[in-house]
């Protein structure tokens, strides 16, 4: 119903203030298919429509500005296929409030920036890697499949930007909006190995009290975040500093058995959210004087998490035992240059370094920080890259790209896509993801999810 | 005898660049019978990039004709303040906004372009499905402009100072007769006709022919030539006067640009052009950027 009176709100207003340029709106409709292509026969995993429509209502001129944007989608490929059903109620459509993207009021009066109400703020450099781009929670529903703007759950903050000079920016964040961050229900193409073998423990020992604790809706528990931009020595550079709870709960199991529970034994998950803090920066710079590096635009983040909630256990029953509050450290450096006509290339490279120490529990098999996707072993320093080759043909009408993600633990992704414009208002994209690597690996645990994709979108 | 023959070669290298003007910045100049093919070519550098101008802001429509006819649109609106600043060596900031279709509304590019003539610009690039600023590498010079039929350097980056130039003469323009709008422009109109070879070798042109009309400064007509001689582009701009605080100002009102070997067109209409609004620097940071909505 909500749904329906926000749509509705936007087009009482086009009614009035489409004439002077006081609204304007654009929106989508989208039909994306995808099969898995390791089953011999294609086995559909995606059969999405989604409609976006989104709206701007200048109140005063561009000072005070309304931006809303509604997006709704249904996939019925959990309606097609038998063995997704159990997934259907999770995943085959909208989520809570998930189809509101986008709801906030603008303030421009220079030097301030105010921007009140849901939105998604993105920090850091790096492409695909979260870093600092941390202020959101995820929906990896589609792992990191699709573009970040889908991934990222919008919540309801205050952003007060001020500018005490040119190019510097000091920004506010004040986040009293909590949300989890989602993954892939039991039964969808995309469920973390992880979940797969918690559900599977679940069946095994029977019954299960799961109950998850949210943050309690009080000021205290708002995100804080604070980013301080500049530029110094033709250098663009943040600092940021970000407090609140993570967004993956994290489960504590217990054991409760003995006389008092006569023969039976009985298992309680408490599945809960911990506060942590990260301590950031980021740069980039482009090399505009001449000399052998012009060309070159290099780019990097730099993160410190400070109590970040680690799951330990044994990777080789690939068993939780319980949680650690880790200080780690991540950071990415990334590198682009143009390197024959219209042909971009794009390298990152970065390291993900786990406190140096054990997590002490008296079974030395149980000594392993792990994966959460996947319940795998962590290295103390994972070692990221990737690499993105870009180009254009038939007067930017034809886009193809192939993206490249690894590890040093041999698996990794590799997506090419090419993007098609039929029409102006008609776009088409083709592509394919192909996993590698060992099942307890972030990208090898889709080894047999390779999928072929085609999305065709209609614009107005 | 070789003292005498290094100092003339000095002595010509000195007179060389003594040859060009000293224009400044937020003045308006013309080129007159008389001057040099170099002072002609600073002036029309000079009027392409309105450096007499405080800002500009340009809303315009790009059309992407093919061969068959098929016509695909964008719509953009280009905002430009001009700088001139020894300080910071920024010569102009300019954001690029697109505005149609909604595949790519919201797409916006910062750039800032540079006084030295041999650093490229800094650009950053708002990207919508990203939500997020990418500082972009400078694309090459023989890149697509926007995916059109004239290059990054036709529209962006190519400087006065990167090609030689002759005087080939002083004509009347023959007239340009545009395919877009079939009105024929600059008919009869005084032009100087210059020839300009890329100081880059090897280029992907070999040499341009330039008609450059008297009274705007504009180069309204141009041919390009391949390294082999032979012509494989034309580029029309239709230069108008906007009066601004008693100033003529030049301003590209439509430019026509065709691709000989594919028979490509692309066509840029500026529907709504401004000039002098007092537009604010802050307009021009990572930080406006960031405050896009599409």
């Amino acid at each position: 119903m909500r749904r329906c009176l926000v749509i509705l709100l936007l087009l009482l207003c086009a009614g009035g203030a489409y004439a002077n340029d006081q609204f304007s709106y654009s929106g989508y409709l989208q039909s994306e298919v995808s099969l898995r292509i390791n089953h011999a026969n294609g086995d559909l995993t995606k059969f999405k429509n989604i409609f976006q429509i989104a709206g701007q209502y200048k109140i005063i001129g561009d000072e005070l500005v309304f931006f809303s944007k509604a997006r709704y989608w249904y996939d019925a490929a959990y309606d097609l296929r038998d063995k997704m059903d159990i997934a259907q109620h999770y995943q085959g459509h909208v989520q809570r409030t998930d189809w509101l993207r986008d709801c906030y009021l603008d303030y421009t009066n220079n030097p301030w920036f105010l921007r009140l109400g849901k939105q998604q703020v993105v920090w850091g450099q790096s492409d695909g890697i979260a870093v600092l781009d941390r202020v959101n929670p995820v929906d990896l529903s589609e792992y990191w499949l699709p573009d970040m703007e889908y991934i990222r759950i919008p919540l309801w903050m205050a952003n007060i930007n001020y500018s005490p000079k040119l190019d510097s920016n000091l920004q506010i964040l004040i986040i009293p909006d909590f949300e989890q961050s989602t993954s892939a229900a039991i039964g969808a193409p995309f469920t973390t190995y992880s979940y797969i073998r918690y559900d599977n423990w679940k069946k095994t020992v029977g019954g299960v009290d799961e109950n998850l604790y949210f943050p309690g809706k009080n000021f205290e528990n708002s995100t804080f975040g604070v980013q301080w931009s500049d530029r110094f020595a033709d250098m663009n550079y943040t600092f940021n500093y970000l407090n609140g709870f993570y967004y993956s709960a994290r489960n504590a199991t217990i054991h409760l058995s003995g006389p008092y529970f006569g023969p039976f034994s009985y298992w309680k998950v408490n599945r809960s959210f911990k506060r942590y803090s990260l301590y950031g920066a980021s740069f980039n710079k482009s090399v505009t004087n001449p000399g052998p590096l012009q060309g070159f635009t290099f780019r990097g983040d730099f993160a410190y998490y400070n109590d970040e909630p680690m799951y330990y256990g044994n990777p080789v029953t690939a068993s939780s035992a319980g949680i650690k509050r880790w200080n780690n450290i991540m950071w990415v450096l990334g590198a682009d240059r143009y390197v024959f006509t219209k042909w971009l290339i794009s390298g990152q490279y970065g390291q993900y370094i786990l406190q140096h120490s054990k997590p002490n529990d008296p079974r030395p098999q149980y000594n392993y920080i792990l994966n959460p996707y996947t319940y795998g072993a962590m290295d103390p320093v994972e070692n990221i890259f990737s690499l993105k080759i870009s180009t254009y043909f038939l007067n930017d009408r034809l886009r193809p790209e192939v993206l490249w993600s690894f590890t040093d633990d041999n698996q990794g992704r590799i997506s090419p896509k090419a993007t098609y414009e039929i029409k102006d208002n008609i776009w088409l994209t083709v592509g394919v993801h192909y996993f590698y690597g060992h099942l307890l690996d972030s990208n090898g645990q889709y080894r047999d999810q390779d999928q072929a994709y085609m999305n065709l979108k209609f614009t107005f | 005898m070789k003292k005498a023959l290094f100092l003339l070669l000095g002595m010509l290298l000195i007179a060389g660049p003594a040859c060009a003007l000293e224009l400044e910045y937020f003045k308006v100049y013309k080129p007159a019978d008389g001057m040099s093919a170099d002072e002609i070519m600073q002036i029309e550098n000079f009027v392409k990039y309105t450096k007499c101008t405080r800002d500009a802001q340009f809303e315009g429509k790009a059309y992407f004709i093919d061969k068959s006819g098929a016509v695909r649109e964008r719509e953009t609106t280009r905002v430009r303040i001009t700088l001139g600043r020894k300080s910071d060596d920024i010569a102009y900031k300019d954001l690029v906004m697109f505005t149609a279709p909604t595949q790519v509304k919201g797409l916006a590019t910062l750039t800032w372009t540079y006084m030295d003539p041999k650093r490229q610009q800094d650009s950053w690039l708002w990207v919508p499905s990203l939500r997020k600023i990418r500082k972009i590498s400078a694309a090459n010079g023989d890149d697509s402009f926007m995916g059109s039929d004239f290059t990054v350097e036709d529209i962006l980056t190519r400087r006065y100072e990167d090609e030689t130039y002759t005087l080939l003469g002083s004509e009347n323009f023959k007239g340009y007769a545009c395919e877009f709008d079939k009105k024929t422009y600059f008919q009869g109109a005084p032009c100087f006709v210059i020839e300009a070879k890329p100081k880059r070798s090897p280029w992907y042109y070999s040499k341009r022919v330039l008609w450059v009309e008297k009274n705007t400064g504009g180069g309204i007509y141009e041919e390009m030539y391949d390294p082999t001689g032979r012509m494989f582009k034309t580029i029309f701009k239709d230069y108008q006067i906007y009066k601004v605080d008693g100033k003529d100002y030049a301003a590209q009102v439509l430019l026509e640009g065709k691709d000989l070997r594919t028979g490509h067109r692309t066509v840029i209409i500026n529907t709504k052009i401004t000039f002098d609004k007092g537009l604010s620097e802050a307009a021009f940071t990572e930080r406006a950027l960031s405050e896009s909505r599409w």
